[in-house]
C-alpha cells in the first residue's frame, strides 16, 4: 500500500507544480535576463522536454533513492531534505513528548474527578490553548522573551553542529510554543479516552474487589486510556513535521517546512516535489510504528 | 513536571551563552541572502555571485560612482575616429593572484575564451553580432596594448564590458582553467582572492598582498581598490530578520538590503552605524497599453495626475528616496534638468480626462506581490490615491514567481513593478521600450521612440545622446505606457566599529577600502 | 448530558453570536473605511478617532478588525459547505457503490489524507490563486477527503440495515435509496465533524495568510493584519495583539460550541476528540 500511495502523491505533486504558473528559471534571472539566457538555462536545467519525460526521469532516478539537485541553487535534494528535517524533528519531538508528559497525567485526573472544579479548570484550560493560533502565541512569545526581556535570541539559527547550546537557545521559543498548543490537543483527547474507560465493567469490577484507587487508575485506566490518545500522538507527528511551516516563518528556522514553502515560491520543482513525497513518506512510516506499538497499549486490541 | 524543569534549565543556559558569542578577530563578515552560484565570472551567476566575483577579478574598464565607464586594468582606452576600433593600453606592474604579470596575452586568451560558446558566457551574445556589437578580431601589438575589432560602432560597448552581470568582462590568468577548459577557480587581479568557500554557508576571500591599485580614491568599481582587511568572510544566511539579529548580535559586521521599514528601529541603537545610497534600480507602474480600456491615454494620464507621486515616494521609501519621473537614474551623468519634469497631482484634471474618455467606474486590476514590501506599498498607496480620483482600482497580490510570469506575457492591466540596476541610459530605456508583438513584456511600443531609442545605442556622441534621452522623457510623459516612482535606496547597517562602507548606485557591496578597528 | 446548564456552551454561543453580529454589521456599517490610507495617521496608537490605533498605511485597525471578521466569517461557512458537499458525495458515492469504484475513490483519497492539511491547501492554492474563492476551494479541497472517510464508513454500516433492505425489496431504484434513507443518516457525524472543521477553515486561512498567500490584501483578514504587523511587532504591539486575540476568542468560541453539539448530536463520538 505504500508505494503505490507514494507513486499517486509523486504523480499528483509533479502535475500541481506544473499547472502552477510561473517558471523557476525566470524568479531565478531576474528582470535583466534576454530570450536565449532564459532558453540556455531552461535546456540546461531539462526544462525544456516534454513533461512525461521529465516525469519519468525524475522517478527514474527517485527509484534510485536520489531526488535530484535544487534549481535555485545546485544542492542536492535529499543532503537539503535531512538537513532541514534534523532541525523540525527536533522541535516536533521535544515538543510533544514534553505535551504528553504533562497532558496525559492532566487528562486523567479530570476524568477521574469528572465535573469537579479542577475538571472545569482542566477543560476551561486545555480550550483556551487548543483555540490560541500558534503563529499568534509565537509571536507574543517572541515579543515578551525576545524583544521586552531579551532573555533569548529573536531570529535565527546556528546548526547543532557549530554550537550545541546556541543551537538549543534558538530552538526554545518555537518548542514551548508548540508544548503548549499541544497540551491543549492531547489533554482533551486523553480526557475523553479516560472518561470512556472509566465507565467500563472490568473497572467497576476492580473497584469492587478492593483495589485501591490508585491502582485501578494507574493498571487499568490509563494504559486503555493511553491508546486512542498514542493515535493522535502519531497522526500528530505527521502532521507537524509538514505543516510546522507557520511556525518556523515566525521564529525563521530552517526547517523543512520553510524549505517546501521557499520551494513553491521559487517554483523550485525537484525541492517541491522531494519534499512533499518525504512528508507523505513519514507520515505512513509513523502511522505505521503507532500501529504496531498499538496492541502494546491497548489489550483489547490483542485479544481480538 | 520533569520537562517544565528542563526547560527552566534551558532557558538559564541559554541566557548565559547568548551573552558570550565568540568574538575572535574574523576579519570582516558580511552577510549574503543565498549562497554564490560559481566563482566564474559572469558564466554561471546571480547578483551575489557578481559580487563576490567582482572582489577578485577585473575588466579592462569598470563603472564609476556616475555610472560612466572608466578604465581599470587599462590605463587608457582610445577609440577609433570611426568608432570601430578600441585600442587599451594596460597598466603597469599589474599581477595575477599567482604572481604572474598581467600582459595582452592574458587579455587575448580570456576574451578567446568568453567567445567561445562553450564557455556559455552571459554576454556572449552581446559581442557576437546579436547585441551590442560584434566583435571581429583581438590584436596584440606588444605585451601592453590589446586592440579590439568590431563589425560597426556602438555607444553600448565599454558600458557592456564593464557591466557586473557580464563578470566586468573580468581579465584571468589562464590557470583559473584545467587541461580540458573546465573551470576551477578564479586567478584575477583584484584586491582579494579565493580562500575557502562552503557551500550554502560561507565564501572566504584573503587580501592579496601584491595588489597592484589605482592611485585616484575609490570610485565605483575602478579607481583605488585596497584590501584593508585580512580577510572577508561572506555569511550565507536566507532570512532578512536572522540578518539583523545577527547583525545586533555581532555575528556579522556589515548587512546590506536593509528593509526601509527597518530604518527607524536600526537608527535608534548606538553600535549600529547606517549608510543610505540611492541605488539606479527603478520602482515603477506598469500599464498595459494594450488593454481595451488603459489603451486611451487620457486614462493613463488621468492615473498619473491623480496621484500624489511625492508623498507617495516619501512614505513607501521611509523618506529614503525622492520621487523622480525619468527612466533615468537620479545619479547618472545623463539625469539632466529636463529629466526632474513629472506629474504633479491635479484631481480636477484627472476626473476631466476621466470624463472625456467617457470612464463609467470600470474596475482596473493592479497586480503587486508581498515578497517586495516596496512594490506592494506603492500599489496599497497608488490604489487609495486612484480612488480619490474616481478611478477604481482593485489590487490583486500574486506570489512573486506568478506576478514575474505575467509581466513576461504582458498579461496584465497595471503593475506594480522594480527593475533592477540598468547603468547605461540606453539600456534604462530599452528595458520597458520595444515591440510587443516579439517581446510581450514591454510596455512602451512607439515606432518614433524606438528609432529615437536606437540612434542612442550607435551614437558616441555624449551630447547628441543626451538631447535623445530628454526627448525621450518628455515623449514618455505624454504617452504614459508607465509612471516612474523612483529609484530605491541601497540601505546598508553595520556595527560602528566598521569604518569606510559606502554603497553607491549599482548596488553591489565593496569591501575594499572598508576596516574594522 | 454531563452539566446541568452547559455554561461552556453558553459562552460558546455568546463569542459566536458576537462574530456574527460583528461581521453582520461590518457589511454595512464600519468607523472608517477599513481600505482608507491617511499618511498623516501612520500607525497611530490606540485612542481618539482611532478605538484601536491605525496600521501602517494609516487604516483604521478597529474597522478592518470588523470587516475582516465579515470576510472570514464567509470564507469558512463556504469551505466549510464546499467540504461538505464534495467529500460527503464522494463518501455516499464511494460506500454505496462499492467494488471497485470504491477502492479507487478511498486510494485517492488516503493518498490525499497523507498530507498534512494545510500543505494540500498551500499546493492547490498556488494552483487556483491566492484569492478569497481559490481558499474557499483549496481549503475545502483539503477537508474533503476527511468528510468522504466518515461518510463512507456511516454508509458501510447503515447500508445492509433493515429499512435499506426494505427500500430495497420495495422495489425503488438505487439513487432513491441513497438519498431518501442513507444520506439522511450520516447528518449527525457530519455536522460534529463540520463544527469542528469551521474552526480549523478560520485558523489555516489565517495561518495561509500569514504565509502570504490568504486572501489578497488590501482587503482585511484577521490572518493578514497580523502577518503585516510583524515587522512593527515591537514599536506597534497593538497591530498583533488585536487580530490575534480575535482569532483566538473565535475559535474558543467554535471549540465551546462544538463540543455542546458533539455530545447533544453524537454521545458516542463525544469520547473522541
Amino acid at each position: 500500500m505504500v508505494v503505490p500511495t507514494l507513486l499517486l502523491v509523486g504523480a499528483t505533486v509533479f502535475v500541481l507544480m506544473r499547472l502552477v504558473p510561473g517558471d523557476p528559471v525566470l524568479v531565478m534571472l531576474g528582470d535583466t535576463a534576454g530570450e536565449a539566457e532564459i532558453a540556455d538555462l531552461r535546456a540546461a536545467l531539462g526544462l525544456d522536454r516534454p513533461l512525461p519525460v521529465q516525469f519519468a526521469l525524475w522517478l527514474a532516478r527517485v527509484a534510485r533513492g536520489d531526488l535530484g539537485a535544487s534549481i535555485t541553487n545546485g544542492q542536492s535534494v535529499l543532503g537539503l531534505i535531512l538537513e532541514r528535517f534534523q532541525v523540525s524533528t527536533a522541535i516536533v519531538l521535544v515538543a510533544v513528548a514534553a505535551a504528553a508528559l504533562i497532558a496525559v497525567p492532566l487528562g486523567l485526573l479530570a476524568a477521574w474527578r469528572q465535573g469537579s472544579a479542577a475538571d472545569l479548570a482542566i477543560v476551561a484550560g486545555a480550550t483556551v490553548l487548543v483555540s490560541v493560533p500558534s503563529f499568534w502565541l509565537g509571536l507574543l512569545l517572541l515579543l515578551l522573551f525576545g524583544l521586552k526581556l531579551g532573555w533569548l535570541p529573536v531570529v535565527g539559527f546556528v546548526p547543532f553542529s557549530e554550537n550545541f547550546a546556541a543551537a538549543l537557545s534558538f530552538l526554545i521559543l518555537p518548542i514551548v510554543t508548540l508544548i503548549m498548543i499541544e497540551i491543549g490537543v492531547l489533554t482533551r483527547m486523553s480526557r475523553a479516552a479516560a472518561i470512556e474507560v472509566l465507565r467500563l465493567d472490568y473497572v467497576t469490577h476492580a473497584r469492587a474487589k478492593g483495589l485501591p484507587e490508585s491502582r485501578v487508575l494507574l493498571r487499568h485506566v490509563l494504559p486503555n486510556a493511553f491508546a486512542p490518545t498514542w493515535t493522535l500522538i502519531g497522526l500528530t507527528l505527521g502532521n507537524l513535521l509538514g505543516g510546522i511551516a507557520v511556525l518556523e516563518t515566525v521564529f525563521t528556522l530552517p526547517g523543512l517546512g520553510r524549505l517546501l514553502v521557499d520551494g513553491i515560491f521559487a517554483r523550485d520543482y525537484p525541492v517541491v516535489q522531494g519534499c512533499l513525497l518525504f512528508i507523505a513518506l513519514i507520515y505512513v512510516v509513523v502511522n505505521l510504528i503507532v500501529d504496531l506499538m498499538y496492541p502494546l497499549f491497548d489489550p483489547r486490541v490483542t485479544a481480538e | 513536571m520533569r520537562a517544565g524543569r528542563i526547560i527552566c534549565i534551558a532557558l538559564v543556559a541559554a541566557a548565559a551563552l547568548g551573552a558570550a558569542a565568540p568574538a575572535e578577530a574574523q576579519g570582516l563578515r558580511v552577510r549574503l541572502n543565498a549562497d554564490i552560484r560559481s566563482t566564474d565570472p559572469g558564466v554561471n551567476r546571480d547578483a551575489n555571485t557578481d559580487a563576490v566575483v567582482l572582489h577578485m577579478v577585473e575588466g579592462l574598464v569598470a563603472f564609476r560612482e556616475d555610472a560612466s565607464v572608466g578604465p581599470l586594468l587599462a590605463e587608457s582606452m582610445v577609440v577609433s575616429e570611426d568608432g570601430r576600433t578600441y585600442t587599451f593600453r594596460l597598466r603597469e606592474n599589474v599581477r595575477f593572484h599567482n604572481g604572474a604579470p598581467l600582459t595582452s596575452e592574458d587579455v587575448a586568451w580570456t576574451w578567446r575564451r568568453y567567445m567561445t560558446p562553450e564557455t556559455r558566457w552571459r554576454c556572449l551574445t552581446e559581442f557576437d553580432g546579436r547585441g551590442a556589437a560584434k566583435l571581429i578580431g583581438i590584436e596584440t601589438p606588444d605585451a601592453r596594448t590589446v586592440v579590439f575589432r568590431f563589425e560597426s560602432p556602438s555607444a553600448l560597448i565599454p558600458a557592456t564590458m564593464a557591466r557586473p552581470d557580464c563578470g566586468g568582462s573580468a581579465i584571468l590568468h589562464r590557470d583559473s582553467v584545467g587541461p580540458d577548459g573546465a573551470w576551477l577557480a578564479p586567478i584575477g587581479t583584484g584586491p582579494f582572492r579565493m580562500g575557502e568557500w562552503r557551500r550554502g554557508q560561507s565564501i572566504e576571500l584573503i587580501r592579496f598582498d601584491s595588489s597592484a591599485a589605482r592611485s585616484e580614491p575609490r570610485d565605483g568599481f575602478t579607481g583605488g581598490k585596497r584590501a584593508e582587511v585580512e580577510r572577508v568572510r561572506f555569511l550565507v544566511i536566507p532570512d532578512q530578520a536572522a540578518g539583523k539579529a545577527a547583525l545586533l548580535s555581532g555575528a556579522i559586521d556589515v548587512l546590506t538590503d536593509i528593509a526601509s521599514s527597518d530604518l527607524a528601529e536600526l537608527k535608534a541603537r548606538p553600535e549600529i552605524r547606517l549608510d543610505v545610497a540611492a541605488t539606479m534600480g527603478l520602482n515603477t507602474l506598469l500599464i498595459q497599453t494594450k488593454d481595451p480600456l488603459l489603451a486611451d491615454v487620457r486614462i493613463r494620464r488621468a492615473l498619473a495626475l491623480a496621484l500624489d507621486l511625492p508623498a507617495l515616494v516619501q512614505a513607501v521609501s521611509e523618506g529614503t528616496a525622492r520621487y523622480n519621473a525619468s527612466a533615468i537614474p537620479v545619479s547618472s551623468a545623463f539625469h539632466t534638468a529636463p529629466h526632474a519634469q513629472g506629474y504633479t497631482r491635479d484631481l480636477a484634471a484627472a476626473r476631466r480626462l476621466l470624463a472625456e474618455a467617457g470612464y463609467r467606474g470600470q474596475t482596473i486590476r493592479m497586480l503587486a506581490n508581498r515578497r517586495y514590501a516596496s512594490m506592494f506599498d506603492a500599489a496599497v498607496l497608488a490604489q487609495a490615491m486612484a480612488q480619490e480620483a474616481g478611478l477604481r482600482i482593485e489590487l490583486e497580490v500574486l506570489d512573486w514567481a506568478t506576478q514575474l510570469d505575467r509581466y513576461t506575457r504582458g498579461d496584465y492591466q497595471l503593475m506594480s513593478f522594480s527593475y533592477s540596476a540598468r547603468l547605461d541610459p540606453s539600456l534604462s530605456y530599452e528595458m520597458f521600450s520595444g515591440p510587443k508583438a516579439t517581446q510581450p513584456r514591454k510596455v512602451w511600443d512607439n515606432a518614433e521612440a524606438l528609432a529615437l531609442l536606437r540612434e542612442s545605442m550607435v551614437t558616441t556622441d555624449t551630447a547628441r545622446r543626451r538631447a535623445i534621452f530628454e526627448a525621450l522623457h518628455r515623449k514618455m510623459l505624454d504617452e504614459v505606457p508607465l509612471i516612474n516612482l523612483y529609484n530605491g535606496a541601497e540601505i546598508a547597517a553595520m556595527r560602528a566599529n566598521v569604518s569606510g562602507y559606502q554603497g553607491w548606485p549599482a548596488g553591489h557591496p565593496r569591501l575594499w577600502g572598508v576596516r574594522v578597528d | 448530558m454531563r452539566r446541568p446548564i452547559p455554561l461552556n456552551a453558553l459562552i460558546g454561543g455568546l463569542l459566536i453570536t458576537a462574530l456574527v453580529l460583528t461581521a453582520a454589521v461590518a457589511l454595512v456599517w464600519t468607523p472608517h473605511d477599513p481600505l482608507a490610507v491617511n499618511l498623516r495617521a501612520r500607525l497611530a496608537p490606540p485612542g481618539g478617532a482611532y478605538p484601536l490605533g491605525t496600521d501602517e498605511f494609516g487604516r483604521d485597525v478597529l474597522s478592518r478588525l470588523m470587516a475582516g471578521a465579515a470576510t472570514s466569517a464567509i470564507v469558512a461557512l463556504a469551505t466549510v459547505a464546499f467540504a461538505v458537499i464534495a467529500g460527503g458525495t464522494l463518501g455516499l458515492v464511494a460506500g454505496f457503490l462499492r467494488g471497485w469504484t470504491d477502492r479507487v475513490l478511498m486510494a485517492v483519497n488516503d493518498a490525499l489524507l497523507a498530507f498534512p492539511g494545510i500543505l494540500l491547501a498551500l499546493g492547490f492554492l498556488v494552483v487556483f490563486g491566492a484569492n478569497q474563492w481559490g481558499i474557499v476551494v483549496a481549503l475545502g479541497l483539503a477537508y474533503a477527503p476527511s468528510v468522504a472517510r466518515v461518510v463512507r464508513g456511516t454508509v458501510l454500516s447503515i447500508r445492509e440495515r433493515e429499512f435499506v433492505e426494505a427500500s430495497r425489496v420495495i422495489g425503488n431504484p438505487e439513487h432513491t435509496t441513497l438519498w431518501r434513507h442513507v444520506a439522511p443518516n450520516c447528518i449527525a457525524p457530519v455536522a460534529v465533524l463540520a463544527t469542528g472543521m469551521f474552526g480549523w477553515v478560520l485558523l489555516s486561512e489565517s495561518a495561509l495568510s500569514f504565509l502570504g498567500l490568504g486572501v489578497p490584501p488590501p482587503a482585511p483578514t484577521w490572518g493578514n493584519m497580523l502577518a503585516s504587523s510583524r515587522p512593527y511587532m515591537e514599536s506597534a504591539v497593538w497591530l498583533g495583539v488585536a487580530p490575534g486575540l480575535c482569532i483566538a476568542l473565535s475559535l474558543l468560541g467554535i471549540n465551546l460550541l462544538g463540543d455542546w453539539v458533539r455530545d447533544r448530536l453524537d454521545p458516542r463520538m463525544a469520547a473522541h476528540a
